[in-house]
């Protein structure tokens, strides 16, 4: 793996923030706000790293992703890729960099054309970007390297498993050697028996190859596995960006709840007697944000420092806190952080919406 | 002593194929007490689904061969003329299943839906059809229920349309609830919410509930028993307690073993090599010899039954490594890489 520390991150992302105007009306539109859908992020990922980004449906986690691949354009902003910018690159730069960074979507069926050969799909990328070479050998060692037997070339998608359509979906990504691969829950739609195969494979992919990865997941588990830093996203702002090792001692408040809910942890026989921080309710809207911290409204440590469950500190209500460095350089965007013995499940159940009696 | 809430006594359900019988449940048991929750695991195609549907009578259309017995109370729900099987849908077992935006009408307001299930079998009025399902969704914690009520499913959140879905499997009060992967679709935090509301009410109503899943974790920190399925057939049960932490099947340690876990050291997934059987021609023997690490002669010639190994945990394995109940002194699978 090439020493990242060195050098020049591959992925500078500075200021990113991506609104979606709310128009109404077709002759006289008029502008009746907009999605803020992510929202001032900024991160690095040095080469040949992993960065994770976890956060819940609606977070802004694959706005993120798409803006990076320039699926979409940023409101505002800038990308940079091993040194240049990309944030407006149009025509033939555009094709370029579209060479270097590629993307694996959460569901391979649907990101494959049902009227394509896999050998077609993977293929695909060589054609349009006139590789030179034996396309159909090259096409073979593709298949052969994401674990599909080079033979099945001429089948179609559907003959092929969830997870042998997720290798596809790889192996095209792959096939013009990028530097920057974005992986937009590469194994949630596969069952635990087949997940584990894939990301052993992309882990391989990276160890071999030295490709910078930003993965993008619900799955802390999966984040963790596969990151070297985690940045966890709520309502379209990073909320706490630290080493995945130091994930799982989160400080910020939702991240505490995020690694509370993920699945128990097999074989440690903890599960059965485990509890869990439960949030109340769902995430707010990202047309009306929240004023002051935009997780106040669901958080439990602002319960405990109030000390009431009805109640938070005039702080986290008015004030947005910035993202800053802790005392162990892990960034955090938190008024309260958490302390040792912050007692968040019982502070968390004080919250929960009394459920109503028995049936009627 | 009164019998299990539910029992499943060697069910066997074949589909019929052109290729021959598609042996999709082929000899399961199972059992629940009443206010106990069942883990049903498996991969997709091991046939826990079609096991719960069978015993909602809802697979008559594929026109399957069923045999053995599933019994509600004691009473074989498989033998009951269709009349009664709709007394049985509803009052007796509600079903959750996996996908609430295609389980729910998407042109009907969701408080008429639920009202709908109270006055095909309660002799109401209307108004007190929808008061009723305004208290069902207050009781699965949705807030402002009055005003949800009247809102259609794509106006709701994943979270709240899974809640929905509870809402009208619970407002018949049946003894039974069965929640086929009621979270797969939702983020880790609301499926903590779901998890928690079944939970809650299964304490309160005093129900049985079966919760089928595809992950062992998921249903660990709610299951009190837990049965593991591999191709049409139980690997493991026990209590979920000593089949989480001592997992005694193959199966269940492969299955554990290709979860990223978030506390353990970051190490190299061990997955299961190859994929599940063809249910038309299961392999000779034990269905997952073909993928075990630990296979010997003795297991392509007899297919195992389970066998209680002590404190209700039973495995089908014919495997004699001593200590076998400890997973962690288990021996070293042979040629990990090579079968990968």
């Amino acid at each position: 793996m090439i020493d990242g520390t060195r050098t020049r991150p591959l992925l500078e992302v500075q200021s990113l923030t991506k609104r979606f105007p709310l128009t109404r009306g077709v002759i006289f539109a008029h502008s009746r706000g907009a999605v803020h859908a992510v929202e001032d992020v900024t991160f690095t990922v040095a080469r040949g790293r992993t960065l994770g980004i976890v956060g819940e449906s609606g977070s802004g986690k694959s706005t993120t992703a798409r803006m990076i691949a320039r699926l979409i354009d940023p409101t505002s902003g800038t990308i940079a890729v091993d040194g240049t910018d990309i944030t407006r690159l149009v025509g033939a730069d555009l094709r370029t960099l579209r060479q270097q960074v590629q993307m694996v979507f959460q569901d391979a069926y649907g990101s494959l054309n049902p009227r394509q050969t896999a050998g077609q799909i993977v293929g695909a990328p060589l054609r349009v970007h006139h590789v030179p070479g034996d396309r159909r050998a090259h096409v073979a060692g593709l298949l052969e390297r994401v674990g599909l037997n080079p033979e099945h070339a001429a089948r179609y998608p559907h003959e092929f498993s969830g997870g042998q359509r997720q290798r596809i979906g790889i192996a095209r990504a792959l096939a013009l050697s990028p530097t920057l691969m974005i992986l937009d829950e590469p194994v949630s739609a596969l069952d635990v028996s087949v997940q584990a195969h894939v990301l052993n494979l992309l882990t391989d992919l990276q160890d071999e190859h030295g490709i910078t990865y930003v993965v993008i997941s619900h799955d802390l588990g999966v984040i963790r596995h596969l990151a070297d830093r985690v940045a966890v996203i709520y309502l379209g702002r990073i909320v706490e960006l630290a080493d995945a090792a130091a994930i799982t001692a989160p400080r910020h408040p939702y991240t505490a709840a995020l690694v509370s809910a993920a699945p128990a942890q097999p074989g440690t026989g903890t599960g059965t007697t485990r509890q869990r921080i439960v949030l109340t309710g769902d995430a707010p809207s990202a047309i009306t944000l929240p004023t002051g911290c935009a997780f106040h409204a669901r958080c439990p440590k602002a319960r405990l420092i109030s000390g009431d469950p009805h109640r938070v500190p005039e702080r986290c209500r008015s004030e947005r806190p910035p993202l800053g460095p802790d005392a162990d350089g892990r960034q955090l965007a938190c008024w309260y952080p958490l302390e040792s013995g912050d007692d968040l499940i019982g502070a968390a159940q004080a919250m929960a919406i009394p459920v109503s009696g028995a049936q009627a | 002593m009164s019998p299990p809430l539910l029992e499943i006594d060697d069910l066997t359900v074949h589909f019929p194929s052109a290729a021959g019988p598609v042996r999709a449940v082929d000899g399961l048991s199972l059992s629940l007490e009443r206010g106990q929750t069942l883990g049903v695991v498996g991969e997709s195609g091991s046939g826990k689904t079609v096991t719960f549907l069978a015993a909602m009578r809802l697979l008559e259309r594929s026109r399957p061969e069923i045999h053995g017995r599933i019994l509600l109370d004691g009473v074989d729900v498989l033998t009951l003329p269709a009349r009664e099987m709709r007394e049985i849908r509803g009052p007796r077992i509600g079903m959750i299943f996996q996908d609430p935006l295609s389980a729910l009408h998407p042109l009907l307001r969701v408080g008429d839906q639920i009202a709908e299930t109270v006055r095909a079998h309660r002799d109401v009025g209307r108004r007190d059809a929808w008061a009723q399902s305004v208290a069902a969704l207050a009781q699965v914690g949705i807030p402002n229920a009055d005003e949800r009520a009247r809102q259609y499913p794509h106006q709701l959140s994943g979270g709240m349309r899974q809640r929905v879905m509870i809402a009208m499997a619970l407002i018949l009060e049946p003894d039974l609830l069965i929640a086929d992967a009621p979270t797969t679709a939702l983020d880790t935090t609301v499926e903590a919410q779901i998890l928690g509301i079944i939970d809650d009410l299964r304490t309160r109503l005093g129900i049985g509930v079966v919760l089928v899943s595809h992950s062992l974790a998921t249903v660990a920190d709610v299951a009190d028993t837990v049965a593991v399925m591999y191709a049409g057939r139980a690997v493991e049960r026990g209590p979920c307690q000593a089949v989480f932490a001592h997992p005694s099947h193959p199966y269940t340690w492969g299955l554990l073993d290709t979860v990223p876990a978030l506390g353990a050291e970051r190490s190299r997934l061990v997955p299961i090599p190859g994929s599940p059987p063809s249910l038309i021609d299961p392999p000779p023997g034990c269905r997952f010899a073909p993928r075990c690490a630990y296979r010997f002669d003795a297991c392509t010639r007899h297919l195992p039954e389970l066998v209680e190994r002590g404190g209700g945990h039973a495995d089908a394995c014919v495997l004699p490594v001593p200590g076998r109940g400890a997973r962690r002194n288990r021996l070293e699978p042979p040629g990990e890489e090579a079968a990968a």
